[in-house]
């Protein structure tokens, strides 16, 4: 066992020792105890046969917004718009047909379709924590740092079952009557939402805080999610329907689930835009996945759509506001962003729809139901999608900008190649990422009319043309596919002092191995420039590889030029050293036609 | 910008162009024979003080035939201290054939040797000049552009004179005095059109060669709306640029114009009678 997993197992358990031993007081339900042994998955296995029969009651397909002005809902099918005038103090939970929220010393209720209050309860100086509803009662945790309340409520508002614990309650999930709670870690205990009894217990070996009603299947996790159905008995060998995310580096290091813990709050914050969203659904094949394979993450105004199995980049869209909520469907996602439009994507990013809150908010809360996404016609390729993306962020996005330049270099399209060309000439670009844009470029093998039609460009202050295309990246790409056409062009830009020295050196380079009789004039200026003025590394290589392209394109005249260099006691130090060697070389290859003699 | 500005403001009372551009009267005139043969030795030795001795009795000499031996030079390339020596000299033989030469010099990465190519060519003149200067206008010095505009003002290229009002705007105000020399009606009409949208200042040394140019590319009522405008700005600089164009009016000059600066300059409103 690694030491990583040792600790994900023993961590929990110790954690045990201290809060098992504090649950349950001040209860008036027969619930969290603490001095409860392991049944190895009995109890649990009970509970789930009792509910298997009953029909899944998925969450209200809805969008609730939160501004300043309180809540704004719609139904995702777009029949029902609302609002509530009010100051919430947490951010609202979709909970069965109800939207749940504390405001003041309170917690409140809202029909989910219509935004008429259900009913609302005190909440005994406490945060709300978690709601859930099976489609007739209601859940609560309410908590502070110093306890937790399980309290159950009836359709009507009345309080019902209710246990308290000095051991923290995670966010919970109801279904059939009992409330599925976690604590500990470890532990997810059902209660019986009317008496808070406690009817069974699930102990698993990986961490779970939260419990979740996805399309009305039941699950509970907080890295991945555990499935409440026939194997669950076994989650304390680790043997019951798991799924996770891969790992993979995404910008802000955005969370799946994150500790159910946390009391929720209605003010935003960057972890309100930087998420992933996610949905567990059994294939056909009866494994447990992610919602058509693919998962989303957002980070301020763009959203990657993410391979659920390798993490890899599917597509990726920007917004022109920041997203501050969203779901995952069993296909696609729905995603609220801060101007109160709710969009509707499908699995590959497509916009199959969108509704409007009518107000700017600060947070939003979703839950897409059982029902997928319809899919859309496809969108641009990739490497399209990453351009576009690109272009349209703003510098203080450098985060996204980098992971999308990196995803875009694994691509194989051509196109990729004039994005990066695009990105390399960007004065928008911050210089570390414009550094690594000229990397990649350098690797491509393709696209080489994106190369030839930057090179034929230059610095032109009358043109409004004020950065010089990205000539070393250009001219090692080139070199490398033996792309002959490039010699004229990457001649001239020797001559072209707007280029680095460094990008210099690399044409210089490449000409070595492209360049023709034809470019024979602007070497020899070049080499005639600089041969007794070359004042960095950079150019004195420039020069040196110019002495071999001449040596092996110029013919006697060529060689004259290079010879009387080596003899001039004008010629710069370094130059001269190197000259005799690059003479005493054999020509590589035959001088081609129409060679100056 | 502002020191650049006050030069160019300097400049502005001058009819000549800058030494650094000297009108062909300038050109020192042969004083002696130069030995060609020995003088090529000492350029091709390779011995840098040799060859500093060799460019300096080349320039006293001021023999255009010497150009060839200096074009040679700055062709096979040379220290820095040589290479700028070099451009000079060829800059005050002002031999045509220099420009092939200089022009590649435009181009080179220490600035100093740019910027002394790009003044040397606006003595040797010819197309190859004005192609040069042109390109280098659109260069990444500033300084060098600068030197260009000015270039192409003292050479006459009024080919260059779309690209001359492109970067005027840009911080190179020497491309106003060249506008001011080379424009044609619609274009002097346009440039006196852009007084009141930039800045007086950079503007201002393109106004005294328009208002004193004696050719008919000029129609008299752009100077006249020139001058009116000037009157209106009621500035110190505006009037002390009316009073220099007056003092220096040429005699050949149109009488009626010079009538209206000093009509402007006594506070009487200048009206064009002209379309």
């Amino acid at each position: 066992m690694s030491s990583h997993r040792f600790m994900s197992v023993l961590a929990p358990s110790a954690l045990c020792l201290v809060s098992c031993a504090a649950a349950g007081v001040n209860s008036n339900g027969k619930g969290l105890d603490p001095d409860w042994q392991n049944d190895s998955g009995a109890s649990i296995a009970q509970v789930e046969q009792r509910l298997r029969g009953l029909p899944p009651v998925a969450n209200a397909r809805v969008a609730v917004g939160v501004s300043e002005l309180g809540l704004a809902g719609v139904t995702l099918d777009g029949k029902s718009h609302w609002s509530y005038a009010g100051r919430p103090t947490s951010a609202p939970i979709i909970a069965g047909p109800l939207v749940i929220f504390s405001e003041g010393d309170r917690v409140v209720a809202l029909e989910a379709n219509t935004g008429n209050k259900a009913w609302s309860i005190a909440s005994r100086g406490l945060s709300l924590r978690g709601a859930a509803n099976d489609g007739t009662s209601s859940a609560l945790i309410l908590a502070d740092s110093h306890k937790s309340v399980f309290l159950g409520v009836s359709a009507s508002g009345a309080a019902l079952g209710t246990t308290e614990s000095k051991a923290a309650l995670g966010i919970p999930a109801a279904r059939g009557g009992l409330a599925f709670v976690p604590w500990s870690n470890q532990y997810v205990s059902a209660l019986e939402i009317k008496s808070a009894d406690e009817s069974g217990r699930l102990l698993t070996r990986v961490q779970i805080s939260q419990a979740l009603n996805f399309g009305g299947q039941l699950y509970f996790g907080e890295r991945g999610l555990t499935r409440f159905d026939e194997k669950v008995r076994f989650a304390s060998t680790n043997q019951a329907n798991h799924v996770g995310l891969p790992q993979v580096a995404l910008p802000g290091k955005p969370t799946w689930l994150g500790s159910g813990f946390a009391n929720s709050s209605s003010q935003a914050n960057a972890r309100t835009k930087i998420r992933i969203f996610a949905a567990p659904v059994a294939a056909q094949t009866g494994e447990l996945t992610l919602g058509a394979g693919t998962f989303a993450a957002s980070y301020f105004r763009v959203v990657f759509g993410l391979d659920a199995k390798s993490g890899a980049l599917r597509w990726v869209r920007s917004f022109a506001s920041d997203i501050v909520g969203g779901a995952a469907a069993s296909s696609g996602f729905v995603l609220c962003d801060e101007s109160g439009t709710v969009w509707s994507l499908d699995s590959s990013g497509g916009d199959a729809g969108r509704l409007e809150l009518g107000r700017k908010v600060r947070l939003c809360a979703l839950d897409a139901g059982a029902e997928g996404v319809p899919h859309v016609p496809a969108r641009g390729g990739l490497a399209n999608q990453i351009a576009e993306t690109l272009d349209a962020l703003e510098p203080d996005m450098a985060e996204a900008e980098r992971y999308l330049v990196s995803e875009l270099g694994k691509l194989p399209d051509p196109i990729v190649t004039k994005t990066l060309i695009d990105l390399s000439s960007s004065p928008r670009i911050p210089p570390e990422l414009r550094l690594e844009t000229r990397r990649l470029l350098a690797l491509r093998r393709n696209g080489a009319e994106y190369m030839l039609s930057a090179l034929a460009r230059h610095y032109d202050f009358v043109s409004g043309v004020l950065l010089p295309p990205p000539v070393g990246p250009l001219a090692d790409a080139l070199a490398a596919s033996g792309e002959t056409r490039a010699a004229p062009l990457l001649a001239k830009h020797l001559n072209d002092p707007a280029n680095s020295a460094e990008d210099v050196a690399h044409a210089a380079r490449a000409l070595v191995k492209l360049a023709t009789p034809a470019e024979y004039e602007d070497l020899r200026t070049f080499f005639a420039l600089y041969r007794a003025t070359a004042d960095d590394e950079a150019l004195v290589a420039a020069v040196i590889a110019c002495a071999e392209a001449l040596l092996r394109i110029g013919g006697s005249e060529g060689r004259a030029v290079v010879e009387r260099a080596a003899q001039d006691p004008l010629t710069q130090g370094e130059v001269r050293r190197a000259l005799p060697e690059v003479l005493a070389r054999p020509a590589a290859g035959s001088t081609p036609p129409g060679t100056p003699t | 910008m502002l020191q650049k500005l006050a030069v160019i403001g300097l400049c502005a009372g001058m009819l000549a162009p800058t030494m650094a551009l000297a009108a062909p009267g300038d050109r020192p005139k042969s004083r002696s024979t130069v030995d060609l043969e020995s003088r090529k030795k000492a350029l091709e030795s390779g011995d840098e003080a040799r060859a500093l001795a060799a460019l300096d009795e080349i320039e006293l000499a001021a023999d255009q035939k010497a150009a060839p031996l200096v074009e040679a030079l700055l062709g096979r390339g040379a220290s820095s201290k040589l290479l700028l020596r070099a451009i000079g000299v060829l800059g005050a033989l002002g031999a045509p054939s220099s420009s092939t030469a200089l022009a590649p010099y435009v181009k080179h990465r220490a600035a100093d040797v740019r910027r002394a190519a790009a003044q040397s060519l606006a003595r040797t003149k010819g197309s190859v000049a004005i192609s040069a200067l042109r390109d280098v206008l659109r260069s990444s010095d500033p300084a060098l552009r600068g030197t260009a505009a000015e270039g192409l003002g003292a050479l006459g290229a009024k080919e260059a004179v779309p690209d001359l009002f492109v970067v005027l705007p840009k911080e190179v105000p020497e491309a106003a005095g060249a506008i001011g020399k080379l424009c044609s009606a619609e274009e002097c009409k346009r440039f006196v059109g852009l007084l009141g949208k930039l800045p007086f200042d950079v503007m201002e040394s393109g106004f005294l060669p328009l208002l004193l140019r004696t050719d008919a590319a000029v129609p008299d009522a752009v100077k006249l709306q020139l001058i009116e405008q000037l009157r209106r700005m009621a500035t110190q600089k505006a009037s002390a640029l009316l009073s220099t164009a007056l003092a220096s009016f040429p005699a050949d000059g149109n009488p009626k114009i010079k009538a209206a600066i000093d009509a402007a300059l006594h506070g009487r409103t200048v009206t064009s009678t002209e379309p």
